[in-house]
């Protein structure tokens, strides 16, 4: 009986047509299709539009000329421009530095049995991502003025009050604290999800064979997170390259004190938009983007991504 | 054995690689994108997005003409918004229903350019905020001429404040206050330190005054701003300096600013009676906290600072005392104008409407009743002489020692240095408060090198 059934299907399959809206391929564009549209006007158009616009000279409105390569040669001796990179690697920098070691050790901590309540200690910790950078940016301009709680604190510890708001050398500095406090939750989320994947049978033979608390850490819970480790590193590269509104809530026009907060895309924006120079602002964008990639694929190859997998 | 596998976190990379490399080009604002207060402008306190519709009253004569008003400070909105219904009662021609948004200053401005650009979406009428004029006075001007309503109440007009809205001879916005530049002093310091506040004419005497304060009381005899530019630039406009001259030339390092810098600088670093302003800014709540419990005996800024006063530093209350800025030399200028933000009418207008939008703007910025109403409604100081005899601007004001202080401005309008500006204006103003504030305030950089490398930095940019 069954057999029959399935012989008559295969003879209504080859005499009928599946109905179009059933067709696997259509079904999948329909789904897809929104994502599509938006994906490629608001990205990919728009993307290769700034391209487009890097080799204009655009001045004001109505002043488009063609300019060649003349924006990137531009590029090459804008101080500011420099300034601004340089800051914006020191901030990535910085907070590879903390983002990446802090928020796994505390991961790791959160996972083993020292802490108790560690749903509690978690939810507390992933609470800054969930708050309004504006609020978080006017909380820090009070925690970091010269009599600040920061202040405060470090006085206990025989610290001279710092102006932080204030002083060029501590403008990264002061950001990178902000970042450690809204970051740092998310992080450990991400990498209490990698640690959770490593099977407890190898914890326990770790044990079996002698080994303490801190070389099970270092033996096993890093190597086998590596892919989490790679994850966040690149998307911190990424947040970092991409620091923006931090410097413009902490110091109005996003310079900081002597631009010792300026960010690469906050010169994007002030050339876009103050000095309505969409052209060169543009190659500004292409050259970051560049810059990104390749440190993107740098890292990748450090971390072996790369290699054939064996 | 892992949950990502190899392969798995390979795409799931090289994905991120591609979205990152898309978002790197573009400015994503975030979460802040939409409301990061506005912390630059001399006059908005910022605030979300607001709309507000005037109904339009069958009960009045004259065509409804709808039309639309942008702005980045809330008071304008109200401001405007009372003007239009006075406007249609007054008038018989025309009934303005007046569609106001206020959204915070950077996006405002942002969105104003993208619809100036693409040639869409533009409101009729717009706030413009001083430093981000010039940008839209290169190129083909996006504004309608105003000389036509300009020109009907000239003689009455403090000729000077026209100057930052002009290109060519032609006037393309009217501002919402003259931002006459004066000193206030906190009396009580002061007469703490035996100075009496009359007796200082010259800088000379405001330095001598300064080491008395130092001497005598807790307090310094003022603060200077390092991230923001009103402590360098008003000297520097007061000496005759600024950013460019009535001629459009640059002059970021002329003699005039080498010379107001370097007494800036002295006051600092040589004479030890000023410090870098707490927060670093004159507009910062960690300032007004210094201020208010008496750190500092004065402070040099524009009249529209009298609100913070009132509004932010409450222990002041009956202190301070508003006079003309010292002078660098006898009869020289005693003041100029800070800050300012210039209302226009965009090309984006529909040619009907372009009479009553012109009408309604000559109505609410030029007219002598709605420059009394500058003072009243929002506290700035008009720019139309005649006003400053009318009852409303002779009152004294008890929070400012009883004086009459509208009046004692008035007195200083015949030495009142003009702020030109051009094409270059906001990246010279992002210089002063970025880079040559901090160097020569902060670190003791020479001033002369300091606005050197700041015009070449300029320069370089044309």
């Amino acid at each position: 009986m069954a057999t029959l059934t399935t012989a008559r299907a295969d003879r209504a399959g080859a005499r009928y047509k599946t109905p179009f809206f059933h067709r696997p391929w259509v079904v999948a564009m329909v789904f897809l299709l929104p994502f599509l549209v938006l994906f490629g006007v608001f990205r990919v158009y728009a993307v290769g539009y700034a391209v487009v616009l890097s080799f204009q000279d655009i001045e004001g409105i109505g002043l488009t000329e063609w300019a060649g390569l003349g924006n990137y040669r531009r590029l090459l001796t804008d101080s500011t421009f420099f300034t601004a990179l340089r800051n914006t690697t020191l901030y990535t920098a910085g907070t590879l530095l903390v983002l990446i070691p802090v928020p796994f050790i505390l991961a790791a901590v959160l996972q083993s049995k020292l802490v108790a309540r560690q749903a509690m200690f978690r939810s507390a910790l992933f609470l800054p991502v969930l708050t309004s950078l504006v609020v978080v940016g006017v909380v820090f301009s009070l925690l970091l003025t010269t009599n600040g709680l920061v202040n405060s604190f470090l006085g206990l510890f025989g610290v001279p009050a710092q102006g932080w708001l204030e002083t060029r050398s501590l403008a990264i500095p002061a950001m990178i604290l902000m970042a450690t406090w809204r970051w740092t939750g998310i992080n450990i989320i991400y990498f209490t999800t990698g640690l959770s994947n490593i099977p407890r049978e190898l914890y326990e033979s770790a044990s079996v064979d002698g080994a303490g608390a801190l070389r099970k850490f270092w033996h096993l819970s890093v190597p086998l997170s590596k892919p989490i480790i790679l994850f966040v590193t690149v998307l911190t590269i990424f947040g970092g390259f991409q620091l923006f509104v931090e410097p413009l809530i902490l110091w109005g026009t996003g310079g900081g004190p002597g631009q010792g907060g300026l960010s690469v895309v906050v010169h994007l924006y002030r050339t876009a938009f103050t000095s309505f120079q969409l052209g060169y602002a543009s190659a500004i964008g292409v050259v970051l983007a560049v810059i990104i990639m390749a440190l993107s694929l740098v890292t990748l190859k450090l971390f072996g991504f790369f290699k054939k997998e064996e | 054995m892992l949950a990502l596998t190899a392969r798995g976190w390979r795409q799931g990379a090289a994905l991120i690689v591609a979205a990152g490399l898309l978002a790197a080009t573009g400015c994503s604002g975030g979460d802040g994108g939409n409301s990061i207060a506005d912390l630059d402008s001399a006059e908005a306190d910022g605030g979300a997005t607001d709309q507000q519709t005037m109904e339009a009253d069958p009960g009045h004569e004259g065509e409804d003409v709808e039309l639309e008003f942008w702005t980045f400070v809330d008071a304008h909105t109200d401001f405007m918004m009372a003007r239009a219904e006075e406007f249609n009662e007054a008038n018989s021609d025309y009934n303005i229903v007046l569609n106001a948004s206020t959204a915070d200053y950077e996006e405002m401005h942002d969105r104003l350019l993208i619809a100036l650009q693409s040639g869409t979406g533009a409101p009729d009428i717009v706030d413009i905020e001083i430093q981000r004029f010039a940008t839209f006075l290169r190129g083909e001007v996006p504004l309608h001429p105003l000389n036509d309503i300009v020109d009907n109440h000239r003689d009455q007009l403090v000729e000077e404040r026209l100057a930052p809205y002009q290109s060519d001879g032609v006037e393309y916005g009217i501002d919402y206050h003259l931002g006459t530049w004066v000193m206030y002093y906190n009396n009580a310091i002061l007469e703490e330190a035996g100075v009496d506040v009359d007796s200082i004419v010259t800088w000379d005497d405001y330095i001598e005054a300064g080491k008395q304060v130092v001497e005598n009381t807790d307090a310094m005899m003022t603060s200077v701003e390092t991230t923001d530019r009103f402590s360098v630039i008003g000297p520097m406009l007061q000496n005759g300096g600024g950013t460019y001259d009535e001629n459009g030339e640059m002059i970021l390092d002329s003699p005039e600013n080498v010379e107001a810098l370097q007494l800036i600088s002295d006051m600092v670093h040589e004479h030890e009676i000023a410090v870098v302003s707490e927060g670093g800014m004159h507009h910062e709540t960690a300032y007004y906290e210094a201020f208010n419990s008496g750190n500092y005996a004065s402070v040099w800024m524009p009249q529209w600072y009298v609100t913070r006063f009132k509004d932010f530093m409450p222990e002041t209350e009956g202190d301070i005392l508003i006079r003309p800025m010292p002078e660098f030399e006898p009869d020289g200028f005693i003041s100029t104008m800070g800050g300012g933000t210039g209302t226009a009418i965009t090309t984006q207008i529909d040619e009907g409407k372009l009479d009553a939008a012109k009408q309604f703007l000559e109505f609410a910025k030029l007219t002598y009743d709605s420059q009394v109403a500058l003072w009243t409604e929002l506290g700035f100081d008009p720019f139309r002489e005649d006003v400053y005899d009318d009852p409303a601007l002779t009152e004294p004001d008890q929070w400012f020692g009883g004086e009459q202080v509208m009046t004692n401005l008035r007195d200083m309008f015949d030495r009142l240095a003009p702020e030109y500006t051009g094409p270059r204006y906001p990246e010279i103003i992002l210089q002063l408060r970025d880079i040559v504030a901090y160097e020569v305030i902060q670190e003791g950089g020479s001033p002369q090198e300091a606005l050197e490398r700041a015009a070449q930095e300029i320069r370089s940019m044309d």
